[in-house]
């Protein structure tokens, strides 16, 4: 196995076996810094590697990826990835073609990038997580394949890799080593982004070959297309989880609420991560709760993809991302509501509001909003009566990359928590710099054999890491209840991976939520507090 | 009479070549959103990387764009690469050196010109001069010698620190070593020309020459660096030298591109019209064209 320092990209080629293992990991701060206290990588079944690409740092994330057979099956596959690598420079794919020909044209290779990427510097500095390598070896097979300087000159002008099955799957994996959280971007002289080239490999994979990671193409848009959610909700279990939140919310508050369905001429239609309904239901009854509050005249829809915000397209594949959006404006111009209200989930954010910005047109596009200005804009009204005393604990905001990095609402959010956390504390770096949660670009839903060994101890190292300076003076103590706040429901699965794998709670006392809980949990006139905290 | 044709149809085709990828680039079809924040347009929110978005119902207020803060921070990036200078100050100072001392040759190209063309109008410009003359040949002498030492210095450190980071040497190619070689050849050529006549004048008569499309009078040294010159200026478009196109195109019309498309703006339209542009190409997958799971295997 190569030393982790002297792997190039050219390496990606060779026919041997796994290039490269993770043994030298960022130090993580107290009470992580002593040993014993990490949970070590699990071993790979033999079986795994007989099926699938473990040859790249031995986790497997694309599960739909598995050896071929015979000789005609693994040409097949390499001349479909040459295919797919030649049509995301044409026609096919105009929605990239000019940030992707920039990128792919201009890398000065200064590698500036690097110490922004969470991965790599969680990993240890490992070769292979930069964020120029994957992109480096996509230029070497272009220009092998498809460029007259690379056949005419090949090693010259870097064309100098061997392409078979390994090769390719090699890389069809190292996409998926890229939260695509863009932080790399923020500091290219060139205005460069690395997180394009492996999204459009993830496209290549997805678009052309037929494959991608199940959780995100057949158990997610896909599953969404048919049923209207990713979860599997189809609209009477969707009607059974608002049934089943009214009564939650009685139970909890004494609060009588009817939440609003399909209500024709609603003002908003407010979506959520239907996951939000299966994993942390007090989210959108947290919602409820403060849209009542606020006197909002406001809906959901129980139409197909009215009611799931998520849109997995946007991390691997176009044409399913453009459907999922349409759905959704859809679901809003049959209410005929005035705009679209996206809940707590970041990825969703951005696929309606800036996706879709550039897929609906016309009189009839329904405009999308993020729920932060919404609700302080209710706050500043004086809409609710917080007792701040009722969070009278440390917390800490995380970020979720697509809301700051991506959508520049940072203040909001902030502003609210000042006035309803007297403990709240940044992480640092925050806002517009903060770290992906490790969770971002599919990740946080990609449970498939090995593959949350690498996010909880890798992609999701530094989100930790962040979590326990920022609670640097009661880390340790498990007697002071940790909140980390963190509006999005892909952000939340993360962290709760990261805190069941750390023990985080059960040793420390450190837990997660949202936004919306959080305020409610702070409105004076609750008869108890809205939120528990069980281990 | 060769050279003076050359070294012409050198920069004019440097200048063609250039405004041909940037026409290229120009009329690339209408892309995703990337916005990537801080945006330096949005003005009082730039500081802590805010946008429009965090208004209550942003579409029904007036957009505020700050093209001062955009000029601005073009500017700082143009001039001091301070991506750089921020996130990885030592090889900012090998990086600033060569670019200095390029935008150094660039204003002594300007003074040569303006100089030259002063000449062949029958103004004195040979010798010490006086007046303007006296402070355009003051600043020239600067601009040259400047621009001459900081870009040989800045081309020797990046080639060397390439050759020797290993980091950097592993994703790089011979031919991004040949392009950094390329220019230091070219500025040694220069100096050694230059060095044979130190005068300030002899590059100025070399200029009035070729304005005046005369013979150039070189030594062999001096033809050798034109002809490098002239080969590295008909170079530097067609290679991603050429980033000084790229980088337009990467800030403004990427990651700094926040326009929203509302009911009758241009963005509007725009994307009207890529919707209903039909592709010569299509993707192969057997999901592309219905709701249908891709044939993958899955667990």
């Amino acid at each position: 196995m190569e030393n982790v320092n002297d792997l190039k990209p050219s390496d990606l080629g060779r026919p041997d076996g796994q290039l490269t293992k993770l043994d030298k990991l960022m130090d993580l701060p107290a009470p992580y810094d002593k040993p014993g206290m990490e949970p070590d990588f699990k071993e790979i079944k033999p079986a795994w590697q007989e099926k699938y690409c473990t040859t790249l740092d031995g986790f497997v994330g694309v599960d739909t990826l598995q050896r071929p057979k015979t000789k005609e099956e693994e040409d097949e596959f390499v001349r479909k990835f040459l295919s797919g690598l030649e049509k995301i420079f044409t026609d096919a794919n105009n929605s990239s073609l000019q940030p992707l020909s920039l990128t792919f044209e201009y890398c000065a290779k200064c590698n500036t990038c690097s110490e922004a990427c969470h991965i790599y510097e969680a990993s240890g500095h490992n070769e292979l997580y930069r964020p120029i390598f994957r992109s480096e070896v996509l230029r070497k097979i272009y220009k092998k394949y498809f460029t007259k300087s690379g056949k005419l000159l090949g090693g010259f002008v870097g064309a100098d890799i061997d392409v078979n099955w390994e090769t390719i799957a090699r890389l069809g994996e190292l996409a998926y080593r890229c939260n695509l959280c863009r932080r790399c971007a923020q500091t290219c002289p060139l205005g460069l982004d690395n997180s394009i080239m492996a999204r459009e490999i993830r496209k290549i994979f997805s678009q052309e070959m037929g494959i991608a990671p199940t959780p995100l193409h057949n158990k997610g848009s896909v599953l969404q297309l048919k049923t209207g959610s990713s979860t599997g909700i189809n609209k009477a279990a969707f009607l059974d989880n608002i049934e089943f939140m009214e009564e939650d919310i009685e139970e909890r508050t004494g609060l009588k609420i009817k939440v609003p369905v399909d209500k024709k001429g609603a003002d908003i239609l407010l979506i959520h991560n239907a996951g939000e309904f299966v994993s942390w239901p007090e989210n959108p009854a947290a919602f409820a709760i403060l849209f009542e509050r606020a006197g909002l005249n406001w809906t959901l829809s129980s139409s197909l993809i009215g009611y799931d915000s998520v849109n997995y397209g946007i991390w691997y594949d176009d044409t399913q991302a453009k459907k999922i959006v349409q759905e959704q404006q859809k679901a809003a111009q049959e209410l005929g509501v005035t705009r679209i209200v996206i809940g707590e989930c970041g990825h969703a954010h951005k696929a309606a509001a800036l996706v879709g910005d550039r897929i609906v047109y016309g009189e009839d596009k329904v405009p999308v909003e993020s729920f932060l200005p919404l609700l302080w804009d209710a706050v500043q009204k004086g809409a609710f009566k917080f007792d701040p005393s009722r969070n009278d604990f440390p917390v800490t905001l995380h970020d979720p990359c697509n809301v700051v990095r991506g959508m520049g609402i940072v203040e909001p959010q902030r502003n609210i928590l000042k006035i309803i956390a007297p403990k709240f504390r940044e992480m640092t770096p925050h806002g517009v710099y903060n770290y992906c949660c490790g969770g971002g670009s599919g990740f946080a839903i990609m449970n498939s054999l090995n593959f949350p060994d690498f996010r909880n101890k890798v992609s999701s190292r530094m989100k930790f890491k962040q979590i326990l300076d920022a609670f640097a003076d009661t880390a340790a103590d498990p007697t002071i209840l940790k909140y980390v706040c963190a509006p999005c429901s892909n952000c939340k699965g993360a962290i709760r991976d990261i805190f069941e794998h750390y023990e985080a709670t059960t040793k420390f006392n450190i837990h997660y939520g949202g936004l919306v809980d959080l305020m409610v949990n702070a409105l004076a006139d609750l008869p108890r507090p809205f939120l528990t905290f069980d281990e | 009479m060769f050279l003076t044709l050359y070294s012409l149809l050198a920069i004019i085709l440097f200048l063609a070549f250039s405004a041909y990828k940037a026409a290229e680039y120009a009329k690339m079809p209408m892309h995703g959103r990337l916005d990537l924040y801080p945006i330096p347009k949005e003005g009082g929110r730039l500081e802590y990387g805010g946008s429009y978005y965090e208004e209550l119902e942003w579409w029904r207020k007036p957009r505020h764009v700050s093209h001062g803060a955009e000029i601005i921070d073009m500017l700082k990036e143009m001039l001091f690469i301070k991506k750089l200078f921020d996130n990885q100050r030592p090889l900012w100072w090998l990086s600033y050196a060569f670019h200095l001392g390029i935008y150094c040759l660039m204003g002594w190209t300007v003074l040569l010109t303006v100089l030259a063309v002063a000449g062949l109008n029958g103004v004195a410009v040979m010798g010490a001069g006086a007046g303007i003359i006296l402070v355009l040949k003051i600043l020239l002498g600067i601009a040259g010698v400047a621009g001459f030492l900081l870009a040989l210095i800045g081309s020797a450190t990046l080639l060397i620190r390439r050759m020797a980071d290993g980091s950097l040497r592993r994703y790089t190619t011979p031919q991004e070593y040949f392009n950094l070689l390329l220019i230091f050849v070219v500025l040694c050529t220069g100096i050694y020309a230059w060095s044979l006549a130190p005068s300030f004048d002899r590059p100025l008569r070399v200029m009035e020459q070729a304005l005046s499309l005369q013979p150039l009078v070189l030594s062999g040294a001096g033809v050798l660096h034109v002809v490098l010159l002239g080969i590295m200026f008909f170079y530097i478009p067609l290679s991603k030298m050429s980033h000084y196109v790229g980088k337009y195109f990467s800030f403004h019309k990427v990651l700094w591109d926040n326009s929203p498309n509302t009911p009758g703006s241009a963005i509007g339209k725009e994307v009207e019209k890529a919707a209903g542009y039909r592709p010569h190409t299509s993707w192969s997958a057997p999901h592309i064209k219905g709701n249908g799971a891709t044939p993958g295997k899955t667990n």
